[in-house]
């Protein structure tokens, strides 16, 4: 008979972390009718890369209509001047800052999604980000939609990097009452400090503090929780300082906490960590004055830094594995304001890019000259069906039941 | 010393058979009490029973069930300790002595009949701390930044109030009846400390008063958009939340019950910052933001009903009809009977445990009703119950952060400004301990409050509470910070039953004593013993409790 902490102390870890005891007794049960020798199957699979643009990205701004009259009337000083967008396709232009998704654009890596939103636009950040983050506009569901998914790409394994969030907390699309997965904001608060230093596990402190969870027994209070959270804490702790010690970044990632972030997720990928889906936030598009100046940085700091996350995989032979998707919870209002910048708007665009993406322009683009509710962009394409063509073609399990219905597919994932 | 209080159950060292078939026959108890904690989370979520018996492996007998729920706990320290961790945020030494003197009604009066204690040492300590509770931008000479100082603030008052129920309320419905101070924004952040007061002024009040008050607060005003609701267009959110998460939950009112009365709060406003002075021409866009700012900071806002603004037809509400504006829709709500069901049981919840028998909520009911919804008696009726004082009910939450850092100043005795709560070791700005650890005061992470319970606790979570301990104890360059309640004891053995019995009841694991009184002997220095036992308890998994 081997004992709970022997599957952990082999180096496996035995739950994801913050689990509910009661998936972690099926997961005890599941995993003993395991071979513990088990090659890590989920470190071969697709990995699902999202990234959150906050605040509210300007869609036509990203994507710009160049030669649409009236984008053009309508912003008198914010409207990015034809020659300077950067052509793709149908009068469509990448704002100039995007100069990396041009280059991966033209090498067919590249597939922007028009007119994304859904049925009554909701103008509050937090009500329209959580309806994005469930996956479902009536709010119905509690958890997050990748939370649903996690919980069937979850494996007898139980990787603690199934699904892992750059950040300081689990994001609410990630949040499933099964699964939760690691929030890391800085590796270097991954682990235990000494002094306000990372320092071993050997050190005398640290051995003891181990020592009392090891002794708390497990029928006391909390105890499968206690124990389990801190033993895959540390051993996550190991796993991932043992990826950054194999792992050297092939380029050089631009000095932003997102780049930053992106090499932290490389490093995961690189690693073979057995991550499903990995999390990171780009916040700051709440741009209600001087936007000109704050999306340029903005757009400037997400191309730069997907564009090394994106050679540093292609570098590592990682590159066919990972797919980006990007969202935001709306768009922006069409007139601009008094203040040179926009208002909340409704729908906006999304980006996907890898090595197995199509390249093209998805969604019908959405027509200016018929706005809705007081002059915004109405949405041509339910987010849900950007949602439910990742899920299903690119992490390969069905979204209906995911989603709480069938959505139409797009084709931007290479079959 | 209470080293061994526990029923057998606990005391097996156990299997992971051993292990499947405990909880299995906890969960075959029915209330799934002996593991408490496991069973769900706190307030929004509601708590799912364990499958009961699904997950015994072959060959497992299910044990004899022990109901917790009706196991008192014996030591007199215990409960006096527990009783001040539940309703305030930790005793100090002192408080524990005098309290385990007490009868739980003497006890439970104490902490409830407040108003009569004198709390002007705290007065006097926060108006030394010289704190900026108003000014946003740039703060009057000597103060710090808005946010920063309103967090201080009220972590001082958790800490080192004379009032801890009435601190604790206050924590209770932030948590409840919340606002997010980002949405509030930064300008206007000082409306939180007003929400917080009003909070604080009701906190044992009538439940009927407290939910009409929120309702017209400045901060919930902006905060669920009542104040953007026209006749024309009537804002959903106030109404939506007002009868899902402050007071009736969900299932207990139609669609049409929230479109009705969300035209009942159309209209309600409140008065706008003084413009300052008429002639701005001429400066610069700074000067213009610090008069924004200035005018802001000096602004005291009242609530005013636009009569252009409200909707004054008939409204369908519950069954009834009539011309109602807000408060009739708030007045209709707390007759309900669910409106009873649900607070109570959210008060239990908060105190006791997370698995209150249909009975236990009839007789909260009972008493909500007969005193006219006084929360005073609602609390008073849990905090006499045997289950409040069952083993159930002991170490059956995780504290949440705040707990974790103010039962440490508190248990502890330590002198702090909350600076150290703040930083973020290694950075410049950052989100502070608070927000590693997954809470900052002011900013709960969604109209929902915080979810709590076990969320509480992740690797992540885990790493920024220890490391908060090492730089809360410790000094960069290996010194240690002094613990005046623990540097003076005169042995290794006396330092760490000192913090165990501080910290942790004197009520841990069989070897953890002894595992601490090995790493304490291994350090000579007095001071940084005492630091490194302090962080050790209070790193333990039995501090992690509450």
């Amino acid at each position: 008979m081997i004992s709970r902490r022997d599957f952990v102390k082999g180096g496996v870890a035995l739950v994801s972390i913050g689990t509910t005891a009661q998936s972690l007794l099926k997961g005890a049960v599941a995993f003993a009718a395991q071979n513990p020798a088990a090659v890590n199957a989920a470190a071969n699979g697709k990995i699902l890369i999202l990234v959150q643009m906050a605040g509210g990205n300007d869609g036509l701004n990203t994507l710009v209509p160049y030669a649409d009259p009236v984008y053009r009337s309508a912003r008198p000083t914010l409207a990015i001047p034809e020659d300077q967008a950067l052509p793709l396709a149908e009068g469509f232009g990448l704002h100039p800052a995007m100069t990396g998704f041009k280059g991966l654009w033209d090498a067919g890596k590249l597939a922007v999604v028009r007119g994304v939103g859904y049925p009554n636009q909701n103008y509050s950040h937090f009500k329209s980000m959580a309806i994005w983050q469930a996956g479902d506009p009536d709010l119905a569901m509690y958890d997050g939609w990748l939370g649903r998914t996690l919980e069937r790409l979850e494996t007898a394994q139980h990787d603690p990097f199934l699904g892992f969030n750059i950040g300081g907390s689990t994001p609410a699309e990630m949040y499933s009452e099964r699964v939760s997965i690691p929030s890391v904001a800085d590796p270097a608060d991954y682990g235990v400090k000494v002094n306000w230093k990372a320092a071993p596990e050997t050190d005398a402190r640290t051995a003891t503090l181990m020592k009392l969870y090891e002794q708390y027994p497990s029928v006391s209070p909390y105890g499968v929780l206690l124990e389990t959270t801190v033993e895959t804490a540390m051993s996550s702790s190991r796993q991932l300082a043992a990826a950054a010690g194999t792992y050297t970044a092939a380029v050089t990632y631009p000095q932003t906490s997102f780049a930053s972030g992106l090499s932290v997720l490389a490093e995961a990928i690189v690693g073979n960590l057995g991550m499903r889906v990995g999390h990171i936030t780009l916040g700051g598009f709440d741009t209600h004055s001087r936007q000109l100046e704050d999306q340029q940085e903005l757009l400037q700091t997400l191309d730069q830094g997907l564009s090394a996350f994106y050679a540093d995989l292609a570098a590592h032979g990682k590159a066919d594995d990972v797919l980006v998707l990007t969202w935001s919870e709306f768009g922006r209002r069409v007139q601009e304001n008094a203040n040179e910048g926009s208002d909340h708007g409704a729908a906006s665009v999304c980006f996907a890019l890898g090595n197995g993406v199509r390249q093209g322009l998805y969604g019908d683009a959405p027509n200016l000259a018929k706005l809705v509710d007081n002059g915004n962009v109405p949405y041509t394409t339910d987010f849900r069906s950007v949602y439910a063509t990742v899920i299903e073609r690119w992490l390969g399990t069905p979204a209906d039941v995911l989603l709480g219905q069938a959505f139409p597919q797009l084709g931007f994932v290479a079959a | 010393m209470d080293e061994h209080p526990r029923p057998g159950l606990f005391e097996r060292r156990s299997t992971r058979r051993a292990l499947l078939a405990g909880t299995a026959t906890a969960a075959a108890a029915g209330a799934a009490v002996a593991v408490a904690g496991f069973a769900g989370t706190s307030g929004h979520s509601p708590a799912k029973p364990a499958a009961a018996g699904g997950d015994t492996v072959d060959g497992a007998t299910p044990e004899p069930a022990v109901d917790l729920t009706r196991v008192a706990i014996a030591d007199p320290r215990r409960r006096a300790a527990h009783l001040l961790r539940r309703a305030g945020f930790g005793g100090t030494f002192a408080e524990v002595e005098a309290f385990a003197a007490l009868s739980p009604t003497e006890a439970a009066d104490r902490l409830l009949n407040y108003e009569a204690v004198d709390n002007s040492a705290l007065d006097a300590r926060l108006a030394r701390m010289n704190l900026n509770l108003k000014k946003a931008g740039t703060p009057p000479p000597g103060q710090g930044n808005v946010l920063q100082d309103m967090q201080r603030w009220w972590m001082a008052r958790m800490a080192y109030t004379a009032r801890p129920l009435e601190e604790r309320m206050t924590y209770i419905w932030h948590g409840l009846l919340t606002s997010q101070v980002s949405k509030i924004n930064g300008d206007r952040a000082k409306l939180m400390v007003t929400q917080n007061e009003l909070f604080r002024a009701h906190a044992l009040g009538r439940y009927d008063d407290l939910l009409q008050a929120v309702s017209k607060d400045t901060a919930m005003l902006i905060y669920l958009d009542t104040a953007e609701s026209t006749r024309e267009h009537p804002n959903e959110n106030y109404a939506r939340e007002l009868m899902e998460l402050y007071s009736m939950g969900v299932g207990n009112y139609t669609e049409d019950d929230v479109r009705e009365s969300a035209r009942a709060f159309t209209g309600w406003r409140f008065t706008p910052p003084n413009a300052g002075r008429p002639d701005v021409s001429g400066l610069t866009q700074a000067e213009l933001r610090e008069l924004r700012t200035q005018a802001i900071a000096d602004w005291e806002p009242r609530f005013v009903l636009n009569p252009r603004l409200h909707d004054n037809g008939q409204k369908k509400f519950l069954g009834r009809t009539g011309n109602f504006g807000g408060e009739e829709i708030v007045a209709i709500i707390m007759e309900q009977p669910a409106t009873a069901k649900f607070i109570t049981r959210r008060l239990f919840t908060e105190f006791a445990h997370f698995n209150p028998s249909d009975q236990t909520i009839d007789r909260l009911v009972e008493v909500w009703n007969s005193s006219g919804h006084s929360v005073r008696e609602v609390v008073r009726a849990i905090l006499v119950s045997d289950e409040f004082y069952s083993e159930a009910s002991y170490r059956g939450f995780v504290r949440s952060p705040i707990e974790f850092m103010i039962g440490m100043v508190r248990s502890l005795e330590i002198e702090t400004d909350f600076r150290p709560m703040l930083r973020t070791p290694g950075r410049q700005g950052g989100q502070g301990a608070g927000g590693l650890m997954g809470q900052v005061l002011f900013e709960p992470p969604s109209v929902a409050g915080w979810p709590g319970g076990q969320t509480w606790l992740s690797s992540s979570t885990f790493f920024a509470r220890v490391n908060f301990l090492d730089s809360f104890l410790f000094t960069q360059r290996g010194g240690a910070n002094p613990i005046p309640a623990l540097v003076g004891a005169a042995t290794p053995e006396e330092c760490v039953d000192r913090a165990l019995a501080r910290l942790v009841d004197g009520n841990v694991a069989a070897g953890a004593r002894d595992a601490l009184v090995a790493y304490a002997r291994g350090i000579t220095n007095p001071q940084l013993r005492a630091a490194g036992v302090a962080y050790l308890v209070l790193g333990s998994p039995e501090y992690q409790l509450a």
